[in-house]
């Protein structure tokens, strides 16, 4: 037998290609084309353009100077608000992206029966998140006004003396910011993508688990979130990149204040930016912030080898 | 096709095609400052008869029509100038300083222009050669300033030169606003609404008065630069020296005795609405949940004007106190009318700049397109016809005090340290001791008095 087996061919220098085929390849990139001129002229072309400006002094009006490493070094030690933003910005993506996570994951399980009208609560629920950011921030700033709001009007009915100072509130500025990401997004593309997981995992495990003596509980965690793990996973990248990046809700809703309490990283860039016009320095803001975010990414998929269950792996 | 098209190949090409066109659009215009020359003499385009066109980029008056009729009429008078008006519409006014200096670097930034002082952008777009003097073309116009108030004249003047005409102008947070049904119906009685008799100890007495557990507060304050200065002010002291170097709270005994005055009603007794709280306090004013808040004259005819049900609203104010060097308490407030530095047609582009800054031209400012522009002694002397409200901002227009501003063209830094700051240190929310939040303002004050220039 080992005779009737020849050694595989080592292919060597360029494959022959047809002129079909080389024909068929030019369509194909001529029809990327358009993508790849936005995405090397807005994307990559802007980005390291970027990366010269964050070695300069540049303030638009005048050309950029070139500065070394200066505005790196600076950001670590002269800027009062570089660590407090980063760790503020941190403590947000801690507390939502759990929440809006699991949130969603539960939401899109109770919606996930077979009731009647179930897609009228499926798309009640998902209505918010089509609310406009600015608009969700107006409505919640208005409901949750510390003196004449809805919200602190009924709390104050119902007996309480000092209701929370909500977006007034240093110490209830991030939380109430949170509301109102979990407003938008429980029930919004989250839950969409944790539904589209749950009708892939087949039936037949749920009759087995449940042959087997499996209740509600047991099935959801033995069988449900075992199988929801990689849509877990997804979420909760996208759900990290998307905190981290949080801008319009702090920028509308309190500029950064009261007292700097949401005066997040991606609002410390555009401040730097486009208020006081140091675009070198915002650039290697936006460069080091990119690394964190690649790095977080990259952790996240580290750790993911060791909790997210493939079928059929 | 001899050759195999491969992929690599391809993107080199496109990258090497997209980069080249990324660095050909990023590559700074080159601009020239005009000489005087260049500036005064007769436009070539007017002598050889050719069309002047020139380009009026502001952010004032769209959409009101002031700005169409303002070329309208000038055209009329100039049939060989055509002017394109372009709006600009960011979502702030700051915004759009930053589209002004992205045009500028761009090469296309309009001839007429505005930065203005009180927004801090005006000393940083002259220094960058943004804005032209205009000097010579006073001169050669032999135009009578004196049409103008003095003060706001001196709004357009940095480092020895004139740079513009005033456009919108008061003075600011001049006055405690008042709902004087409100304020009888708290046993009180009016003050005279031109008079300088009401001592920083009756206005903090009214506030205790009128207050009713929040529901209306008595008086509401905001802690940004322009109310922190006046307030300062009232007491006879300042937060920053004249020169822009250094900022005086640590050492100023009457700015300490100002910001202990607030500290103790917004901070200590709790009197006034969180600082974050009211965002908007004529709005608040008028919807009865306010019975004073301290602001300026304009915002008293801004009241007014604003008021729908008279039964429940009615317009009046308290001037600040006559300082003992016999100044009202103010920090005027103002803006320019510039001309590009790299225009083409300065001559034509100044007597743009005066055909909107005349009587006729500021009237309509004030009444069309909604402004507060009370640069010239006969424009207010008309809106006073249209309201004799208008009648209570003389005093200060004649007898205020400039602002002063970062000698290092850092304002908007300024602002925002002073907003910050002053903000944490009034809130109720925050466990800080008066002497530490003074501290903290004065430090973080002096640290952006203390940057490199803008």
């Amino acid at each position: 037998m080992a005779n009737a087996i020849s050694p595989p061919k080592v292919l060597t220098g360029r494959r022959r290609v047809s002129p079909a085929q080389r024909r068929q390849n030019l369509y194909g990139y001529l029809f990327l084309t358009p993508w790849l001129i936005g995405f090397f002229g807005l994307f990559v072309g802007p980005g390291l353009y970027s990366f010269f400006l964050s070695f300069t002094k540049y303030d638009v009006i005048s050309s950029p100077v070139f500065i070394a490493t200066r505005n790196y070094v600076d950001m670590f030690t002269k800027d009062d608000l570089f660590w407090s933003s980063l760790s503020r910005t941190a403590y947000y993506a801690i507390v939502s992206v759990p929440l809006t996570v699991l949130g969603s994951m539960f939401l899109a399980i109770l919606l996930n029966t077979q009731l009647r009208g179930i897609t009228v609560f499926r798309t009640l629920f998902f209505m918010p998140s089509l609310v406009p950011i600015v608009a969700s921030i107006i409505l919640f700033k208005i409901l949750l006004n510390s003196d004449f709001g809805l919200v602190n009007t009924a709390l104050r009915g119902l007996g309480m003396q000092d209701p929370p100072g909500w977006f007034a509130d240093s110490r209830w500025s991030i939380p109430s910011l949170i509301l109102v990401r979990l407003w938008g997004s429980l029930g919004g593309t989250q839950m969409i993508i944790f539904l589209a997981g749950l009708q892939g995992i087949p039936t037949e495990l749920y009759d087995a688990a449940s042959i087997d003596g499996a209740g509600s509980w047991h099935r959801i965690r033995h069988v449900t979130i075992p199988l929801l793990t990689p849509t877990i996973f997804f979420n909760t990248v996208l759900g990290v990149i998307g905190a981290l990046q949080t801008f319009a809700a702090a920028f509308i809703a309190t500029e950064g204040g009261p007292n700097f309490s949401t005066w997040f990283f991606a609002l410390h860039i555009w401040k730097q930016a486009f208020d006081y016009f140091n675009m070198g320095y915002a650039a290697a803001l936006a460069w080091f912030f990119a690394l964190v975010i690649v790095a977080l990414t990259l952790l996240q998929m580290r750790l993911s080898k060791r909790m997210v269950f493939y079928m059929g792996e | 096709m001899a050759k195999n098209f491969s992929r690599r190949q391809f993107l080199k090409t496109m990258g090497i095609t997209a980069a080249a066109g990324v660095l050909a659009a990023c590559t700074p215009a080159v601009t020239t400052a005009p000489s005087a020359e260049k500036a005064t003499a007769a436009p070539a385009a007017a002598v050889s008869g050719e069309k002047i066109k020139m380009k009026w980029d502001t952010f004032r008056g769209p959409g009101t029509g002031w700005n169409e009729e303002r070329i309208k009429t000038f055209v009329e008078k100039n049939p060989n100038v055509e002017i394109e008006f372009r709006a600009l519409t960011g979502a702030t006014q700051q915004d759009n300083y930053g589209k002004m200096y992205a045009q500028f670097a761009a090469g296309d930034l309009g001839d007429i222009i505005a930065f203005d002082p009180s927004h801090f952008q005006f000393w940083r777009a002259i220094d960058k050669a943004v804005i032209a003097p205009i000097d010579d073309l006073v001169k050669a116009d032999n135009t009578d300033l004196k049409q103008w108030y003095e003060q706001f004249i001196g709004l357009q003047k940095y480092k020895g030169q004139m740079y513009g005409l005033p456009s919108w102008g008061w003075a600011g947070q001049d006055t405690i606003v008042i709902n004087a049904v409100q304020f009888k119906a708290g046993g009180l009685k009016l003050p005279d609404p031109k008079a300088h008799d009401t001592s920083m100890d009756t206005i903090a007495e009214w506030a205790h008065k009128l207050n009713q557990k929040g529901n209306p507060y008595g008086l509401g304050m905001t802690f940004d630069e322009s109310h922190l200065v006046v307030l300062a002010r009232a007491f006879s002291g300042d937060v920053i020296d004249a020169d822009g170097k250094k900022c005086l709270l640590a050492t100023d005994k009457n700015a300490q005795d100002a910001l202990r005055w607030a500290y103790k009603m917004a901070k200590e007794e709790k009197i006034m609405p969180r600082p974050a709280d009211v965002a908007n306090m004529a709005a608040a004013l008028l919807d009865g949940k306010l019975t004073m808040y301290w602001g300026g004259s304009l915002d008293a005819r801004n009241f007014k004007r604003g008021i729908k049900d008279a039964t429940k609203t009615e317009a009046a104010q308290a001037l600040l106190p006559k300082r003992p060097d016999g100044k009202f308490p103010c920090q005027l407030r103002g803006g320019t009318w510039n001309i590009g530095k790299n225009s083409k047609n300065a001559q034509m582009a100044y007597q743009f700049l005066k055909h909107i800054t005349t009587l006729e031209g500021c009237v309509g400012f004030n009444l069309v397109a909604g402004q507060g522009a009370f640069v010239r002694p006969d424009t207010v002397a008309e809106l006073i016809k249209n309201d004799p409200i208008h009648e209570w901002f003389i005093p200060n227009l004649e007898n205020g005090i400039p602002a002063n501003a970062p000698s290092n063209s850092r304002g908007k830094e300024y602002n925002d340290a002073i907003a910050a700051y002053a903000t944490k240190m009034m809130d109720p929310n925050e466990n800080i001791a008066f002497e530490k939040g003074l501290q903290d303002l004065h430090d973080n004050i002096q640290k952006v008095l203390d940057m490199e220039p803008a």
